[in-house]
């Protein structure tokens, strides 16, 4: 359990220092302190066992079914890198204690370190490469939220997405080479992975697999041509560059190519990508830190040459080579580290990092000096610091490969070396050395003991494991390289190779160049000045910012909010696929024999199809188009009357009558015509795409009408039972309310639901100032002659109580015959309708004392109720029982439990419809119209005046 | 007569279709409305057409499926409930934007309440 | 066995809703009781639903106790019961949400139309009728319409009209398809379906190959699938906050209606379909994942880059769906439930910026909003989670996905991962803007009211996507059973015991 506990503790801890910042500034770091701190004595536990070539596990069982297991485990790699994780992570948290500014949110700052650190310690300790990954892209997310920790630096921002986009985006490339990865083996477990040598590089997969790994590594890792976006990340804070760009982050990808190096290295493909990619990196990186002036981004220029190096020596692919690599990634994390926090100490101090703005701090900031003088030496690799050591190594190494030509490698490695020794010494003159200036921003000095003990101690490192290597690092070399080979490894490191060593030639040109190139330096500065080079941020800015301005682009484009267009193409899928589909069936013509027409049919048929096709013609007038839609729609009755279905052509009526009642009142709310917009060729367009849908669907009915069912119909059973079962002998009512009363159950509701929706928005609209403006602005209606004519409102007061009667009959009669609660409740529906119409909204209004909610809420209740009751008998929701009535003067009915489910049904479209009706008159009281109070506009008590 | 019928889906649907590429917001609900009729003709038309056969039992020898008549009854009802809410809502947008186009630019979230 | 409970989510919601229009209507702090007591009851009666699914396997209800395929069965097995704890899981985080929020006071009925909705997606999830799940599907929706034009305004009724108005063309082609079932078949029962359709004569397969069709276009409008999207941005970027939020599910709706229909009605191994469906979600799919992420990176505001990320999530599910063999569906099923939870969180989210903030807009900055750092890292967890990056159960999802579809891995894989890189663009640029870039005028945030309710809401999402993280393991175990279920669905057609007394 403990290899987890350790990679879990920063996550643990990374809550700490949130709350701790409550309790100070000192609370909040030692919080983050200690708990690094404890994962590194646990870690330290764990050493003897390591060293004795052992290897911890711990097994987690997680997502076995998809291989990704919480496995962590601990060999010499995993240690080596652990320990710089926890150990720099540590100085680095008691660096920023004090470096960072009583106005910096200080616990924010640990929380997102700590959430790293605990990344980082997981990619390192992870034993399942897809944990590793989950790993691998927090440590993109968490180093995000670090590089952007100052929000109000634009630099930040761009250098936090940048970090994010590049590092995020590779470890997308890691994910594909992963997976593929384990896929050969058949295991995602590094274990597993790591014996299958021979399998992995037979496979064909192998390449890919490579190639997106190491697409994964150098992206992460910053090396060509994806080094760009480390140098942005300086915008960060320093203890953040210091801890991302020596020690960890960039290192991640170093550790998944030592990682990965037992089964990907030794074949041509990774020698020529990695060590290709290493040199270029390390050359090109070391010569561009030569040029730089801020300290910062000569380090970080350097960390880049740096990290070029350490991959240029692992894809050589030798044992000898990995075990340099290792050497060099604890020496480059030392000074580096060191030299990091000393430049941040300068910037403190002195209030700017710029190189050509310094110089003299040797006498100023002797300290500091002390620290930078031995950190950058190493770098340059002078004897006897530890980065010498690993230089020699590197370059005895590279003396020895063959890479193009035989002496090519070398050659260009000591070029490196060159422009390293340069930079180094650069950094030294230009910052420290010569006489102290009169202009500096604000006066140097050295910090106190809290910023400057985390540099010294590592520069203490450097000098230590620089003159006794086997006794301070050899034990780590040999555990890791040991790791890396998984060859057993006993490293000799020593200072002096006699005379015959090509690598102490190779430094000391190295040395001597690289003097020679800074006494030089102001004419070389003038030439890379004139020179034209790439800048990368313009370059990566030249790639994103278009991409984004497409998308923006593009989907404004595609999403432009037109109706018309997604109907069209709705459509126009629809009528494709559908056609598709079909012609890769077989289709026989149906044998069903046809019935003859008969002139009724036929001239209902003429009637409808002339008033269908007139519409498109007449659309603009509005009230014309409705009474054509009317028209259309009520002569659909006759229809459904020939073929044998009186229920639906009672329904169509009513439902029709009330559709266009109400949409007559609704148009008073909108404009009476329809302005012509299309242009004809769209008009003609539209038409195509109408008669296409207008074919498709025909062609479906006439495929339809025209064959037998390929099964009995399961409604012979709905005959069957329509009497006996469900005690009604009108089967269509009887399926309603009964069999499928479950389907009225919610087509009521949905009516209900639509007069909800209608007073709500009614609701909506009348509380909006606008709105009720426009409605007072609204044109009055016409007032040629009375608006309420008297023998229309004579009927309708007559008709009332007769539609009530009818509707009560029509509803107690529905069981057996054409009727039911539906077309009941449309009939009094109606009945209060024809009121409105007559009388106007205000004087019906004004006599409607009841809530129409309470008619709709009721309606749901009662059928909801009727359908719980059945519970009551054991039975199931909306069963129904029934008895025999016989009740003058109407013939004799049945009572069925079915009957008050009618009831509940009879009461939502009662409810519904008025309830709408109400809404729109609450609007039309808002309109130019003038209220009237009488019940019709000619007062017959007048006349005789 | 099953010509009859499927020609006339066609042409409802024809029309409706039509209707519904306006680009005021009435035409598209005439449009529905068109299109709902279709539809429950074409829904009716899966029980097949048959006449003096009303599914009242004991009123003739043979019934006409009575299940599609259900159905169709349904759809009826619903779609009903929608075209008067479609209608508040075109006189909504009406009352609340001054005009009544159906198709809107790509604005941004105009309030977020 | 469940007995009367299997309607309990149907008929409970229904009831609360009539005495709310009944008795309630006056009293906004009595309905909201009533909705959160509903909604509790409705979580606790899913889980025991849940229970006896993976206990006693698929259970019908035979509605009037009539027979099966002639009466309307409900049929509750653990996709359905998967489906509905889901719903009432986030309906919880909804509702309280809207109460902190207080959106509820800005119209009429919110929460009547709450529970209308509930009561609607939990029937058409529990149903095993054709027909009655077009019914439920209305109720839905029109439940929906209410919901959506909640609180007014000029943007958000017209977006409503166009909403309305795509669905109700949805609702007819349903309509036609069902149409077709009916007129070659003879019956509406899927199990019944599902017996029937392999004896079907060779004539008719052209025919119902065109329903088959026709039924999962309506379920790709439902779930936004490319080229039937285009009211997805609209009408949820317009949405009130919350609503967006509660309609995560609704997309799902056309992912679960797809899965069901795929699998009992329409199987791959159905002689007259085929791989039909298959060939025909696949590319929608893969192009429905672009469009998303190249939302996500070209969206204007904050909204609508929410929902073009529900619109890539959409993408992301129906390809898992697309291959309906257990392992994908596995996958995709793990990938609906982290979805609908992310989406859900990522609309709160917005919501709790824009309502803080002058304008949605992304291209300006404006002054910073109170609680800020809180906001901010809700949002950093709610893209996370969308974008599918780690630790969170988006990133598993992904790789059960990917996993999945190696045979197809060069596009596949690519199409994934390229959209996952413009989605974390996409969420980098707008958090940066909306929590980094400081406004020109360096105006003090704007006092707000802490909101406890809504805070509980996000907190709650944030914690079911972790528990779905954690418990990846069993919760995938117990998908792969309801995968096998699903392949072979005897049990399913047994319950409805077809012919038999019920």
């Amino acid at each position: 359990m403990s290899l987890a506990l350790i990679a879990a503790l920063p996550f643990l801890g990374a809550l700490l220092p949130g709350l701790a910042i409550r309790a100070g500034r000192n609370a909040c770091a030692a919080s983050a302190g200690s708990v690094t701190l404890l994962a590194l004595i646990l870690l330290a536990l764990k050493v003897p066992t390591v060293l004795a070539g052992g290897v911890v596990h711990t097994r987690v069982d997680w997502l076995p079914a998809l291989g990704l297991n919480a496995n962590f485990m601990l060999d010499g790699l995993g240690l080596l890198f652990a320990l710089m994780i926890l150990g720099i992570g540590l100085l680095i948290i008691l660096y920023a204690r004090f470096y960072l500014e009583t106005t910096d949110p200080m616990g924010q700052f640990y929380v997102f370190l700590m959430l790293f650190q605990g990344a980082m310690l997981g990619i390192v300790l992870s034993d399942n490469i897809l944990l590793l990954l989950i790993f691998w892209e927090l440590t993109s997310l968490s180093s995000f939220l670090l590089i952007g920790y100052w929000k109000h630096l634009p630099e930040g921002r761009q250098g936090a997405r940048m970090a994010l986009a590049v590092t995020g985006g590779g470890g997308l490339f890691l994910i594909a080479g992963l997976l593929i990865l384990g896929g050969i083996v058949g295991s995602y477990d590094l274990t597993m992975i790591l014996a299958q040598k021979d399998a992995i590089q037979a496979s064909d997969w192998y390449l890919p697999a490579l190639i997106l790994i190491l697409l994964g590594a150098f992206t992460k890792s910053a090396q060509f041509p994806f080094h760009f976006w480390l140098p942005h990340a300086m915008a960060a804070p320093t203890p953040v560059s210091a801890y991302l760009h020596s020690a960890t982050m960039v290192k991640a990808g170093i550790y998944l190519m030592a990682r990965l190096w037992p089964v990907l290295a030794g074949t041509p493909e990774w020698f020529w990508i990695v060590a290709t990619a290493g040199l270029v990196t390390m050359v090109l990186g070391a010569g561009i830190a030569f040029f730089k002036d801020d300290l910062k981004a000569v380090l970080a220029f350097s960390t880049v040459s740096h990290l070029g190096l350490i991959t240029m020596l692992l894809g050589f692919g030798t044992k000898a080579a990995a075990t340099v690599a290792v050497f060099h990634i604890i020496n480059h994390a030392t000074f580096k580290a060191a030299l990091f926090m000393s430049a941040g100490i300068v910037d403190h101090a002195a209030h700017t990092r710029d190189l050509s703005r310094l110089g003299g701090l040797r006498k100023l900031m002797p300290v500091t000096f002390g620290i930078v003088l031995l950190a950058s030496l190493s770098m340059a690799g002078i004897p006897p610091l530890n980065g010498f050591l690993s230089k020699e190594l590197m370059l005895e190494e590279a003396a020895h490969t063959t890479w193009i030509s035989p002496w090519a490698m070398g050659l260009l490695a000591t070029t490196g070396a060159l422009f390293s020794v340069a930079y180094s010494f650069r950094l030294l003159a230009h910052g420290f050395l010569g006489p102290p200036r009169t202009d500096y921003p604000a006066m140097p000095h050295d910090p106190g003991a809290g910023l400057w003990s985390a540099p010294a101690f590592l520069v203490l490192l450097v000098v230590l494991i620089g003159v006794f290597p086997m006794a301070t690092a050899a034990w780590l070399v040999d555990a890791a390289a040991g790791a890396v080979t998984g060859q057993p490894v006993a490293v000799e490191i020593h200072h002096w190779h006699g005379l015959g060593s090509a690598a102490l030639w190779m430094s000391l040109t190295a040395t001597g160049g690289g003097l020679l190139m800074l006494g030089a330096f102001p004419r070389l500065r003038a030439v890379w000045g004139a020179a034209p080079r790439p800048e990368a941020k313009r370059l990566f800015d030249g790639l994103i910012e278009p991409l984004a301005a497409a998308a923006r682009s593009l989907t404004g484009l595609v999403h432009n909010g037109s109706f018309n267009r997604a109907v069209a193409v709705a459509v126009l899928a629809i009528a494709g696929v559908s056609l598709w589909a079909f012609l890769g069936g077989s289709h026989a013509a149906g044998t069903r024999s046809l019935l003859p027409v008969d002139f009724t049919s036929l001239s209902v048929w003429g009637l409808m199809v002339a008033a269908a096709l007139a519409t498109p013609f007449l659309h603009r007038d509005r009230v014309v188009a409705l009474l054509l839609t009317g028209v259309v729609g009520l002569l659909i009755a006759p229809l459904f009357a020939v073929f044998s279905a009186p229920d639906l052509a009672l329904t169509q009526i009513s439902v029709e009558v009330v559709t266009i009642l109400l949409m007559l009142l609704a148009l008073h709310f909108l404009p009476r015509t329809t302005p012509a917009e299309s242009t004809f060729p769209r008009r003609l367009a539209d038409a195509g795409i109408a008669a296409i849908a207008g074919l498709g669907i025909g062609w479906l009915a006439w495929a339809m009408l025209t064959r037998q069912p390929a099964f009995a119909p399961i409604s012979h059973f709905h005959l069957a039972q329509s009497k006996p079962g469900a005690g009604g002998t009108n089967a269509v009512n009887t399926i309603i309310v009964d069999f499928r009363g479950y389907d009225t159950y919610g087509e009521i509701i949905v009516l209900g639901i639509a007069a909800l929706v209608i007073f709500a928005l009614s609701e909506t609209l009348l509380r909006s100032p606008a709105v009720t403006r426009r409605l007072a602005n609204l044109p009055r209606p016409r007032e040629d002659g009375d608006r309420h004519p008297m023998m229309l409102v004579v009927a309708t007061r007559f008709l009332l109580p007769m539609a009530l009667m009818v509707g009560v009959y029509v509803y107690l009669r529905g069981h057996n015959l054409p009727g039911g609660g539906f077309v009941a409740g449309l009939v009094f529906a109606i009945a209060y309708l024809m009121q409105y119409m007559a009388s106007g909204y205000e004087w019906s209004q004004a006599r409607q004392r009841h809530d129409h909610h309470v008619l709709i809420g009721w309606g749901v209740l009662i059928a909801s109720l009727c359908g719980v009751g059945a519970w009551v008998a054991g039975l199931p929701f909306l069963t129904s029982g029934f008895d025999y009535v016989h009740l003058w003067p109407l013939e004799e009915f049945e009572l069925a439990t079915a009957a008050i489910f009618d009831l509940g049904v009879f009461l939502c479209v009662l409810g519904a419809v008025l309830l709408a009706l109400a809404s729109l008159s609450r609007l039309a009281l808002r309109t130019g119209e003038a209220p009237n109070t009488r019940p019709f506009d000619i007062d017959p008590a007048m006349r005789d005046r | 007569m099953e010509a009859l019928l499927a020609s006339l889906i066609g042409v409802l649907t024809f029309t409706g279709v039509y209707l519904l590429l306006r680009q005021r917001t009435f035409p598209v609900i005439l449009g529905l409305t068109f299109l709902s009729y279709a539809v429950n003709l074409f829904l009716f038309a899966a029980g097949r057409l048959v006449v003096n056969a009303a599914p009242i039992i004991g009123r003739s020898q043979t019934y006409a499926d009575p299940l599609p008549q259900a159905l169709v009854l349904t759809a009826i009802v619903i779609s009903f409930g929608m075209t008067a809410v479609m209608m508040i809502l075109a006189v909504g947008g009406h009352l609340a934007s001054g005009h009544d186009r159906v198709n809107t630019g790509d604005e941004p979230t105009e309030d977020a309440g | 066995m469940m007995g009367h409970w299997i309607i309990a989510p149907v008929v409970l919601p229904a009831i609360v809703a009539g005495l709310m229009i009944i008795l309630l209507r006056g009293s906004l702090r009595l309905q909201r009781l009533a909705s959160v007591a509903s909604i509790v009851a409705l979580n606790g009666i899913a889980i025991a639903l849940l229970w006896a699914a993976t206990i006693h396997g698929p259970e019908a209800y035979h509605l009037g106790n009539w027979p099966a395929p002639f009466g309307i069965v409900l049929v509750l097995d653990r996709l359905s019961a998967l489906m509905v704890a889901l719903l009432s899981a986030l309906a919880l985080a909804v509702v309280l949400y809207t109460i902190g929020s207080r959106w509820d006071q800005k119209g009429a009925h919110f929460h009547p139309l709450l529970q209308f909705l509930l009561m609607g997606i939990a029937g058409a999830f529990l149903t095993g009728d054709a027909f009655n799940l077009f019914v439920f599907f209305e109720v839905l929706l029109i439940a929906s319409y209410g919901l959506m034009v909640h609180a007014g305004g000029a943007a958000r009724t017209r977006v409503a009209v166009q909403y309305v108005g795509f669905n109700l063309i949805g609702s007819a082609l349903f309509l036609i398809a069902l149409a077709l079932v009916y007129g070659v078949t003879g019956t509406l029962n899927m199990a019944d379906l599902a017996v029937k359709l392999p004896d079907l004569p060779e004539g008719d397969v052209a025919l119902i190959r065109v329903a088959a069709v026709m039924l999962i276009l309506v379920f790709a409008i439902k779930g936004a699938l490319v080229p039937l999207q285009f009211w997805l941005p609209g009408t949820y970027a317009n949405a009130p906050g919350v609503v967006a939020a509660m309609f995560a599910v609704m997309t799902k709706i056309g992912a679960y209606a797809t899965l069901r229909v795929g699998t009992l009605v329409f199987p791959p191994d159905l002689p007259a379909t085929g791989d039909l469906l298959s060939t025909l979600l696949f590319p929608a799919s893969l192009v429905t994942l672009a469009v998303g992420a190249i939302g996500v990176l070209g969206a204007t505001t904050l909204p609508r880059l929410a929902a073009f990320g529900g619109i890539a999530s959409m993408g992301t599910a129906f390809l898992a769906l697309s291959a309906f063999t257990p392992q994908t569906t596995v996958a995709a099923l793990y990938y609906i439930l982290h979805a609908t939870l992310a989406t859900a969180l990522l609309f709160l989210v917005s919501d709790l910026v824009t309502r803080r903030r002058a304008h949605a807009r992304l291209d300006q900055a404006t002054a910073p909003i109170a609680g800020s750092g809180l906001i901010a890292s809700l949002y950093l967890v709610a893209a996370i989670a969308m974008a599918g990056m780690p630790p969170l159960s988006g990133f598993i999802g992904k790789l059960l996905i990917l996993d999945a579809f190696r045979d197809q891995a060069p596009l596949v894989w690519t199409v994934i991962l390229v959209s996952s890189f413009l989605m974390i663009l996409g969420f980098a640029r707008a958090g940066s803007t909306l929590f980094w870039k400081p406004a020109d005028s360096e105006a003090p945030p704007a006092d707000h009211p802490p909101e406890a309710f809504c805070m509980t809401a996000t907190f709650g999402l944030i914690a079911g996507l972790a528990l779905l993280t954690i418990f990846a393991g069993p919760v995938t175990d117990w998908l792969a059973t309801l995968a096998d279920a699903l392949d072979q669905p005897t049990g399913y057609i047994e319950a409805n015991r077809l012919g038999q007394e019920p």
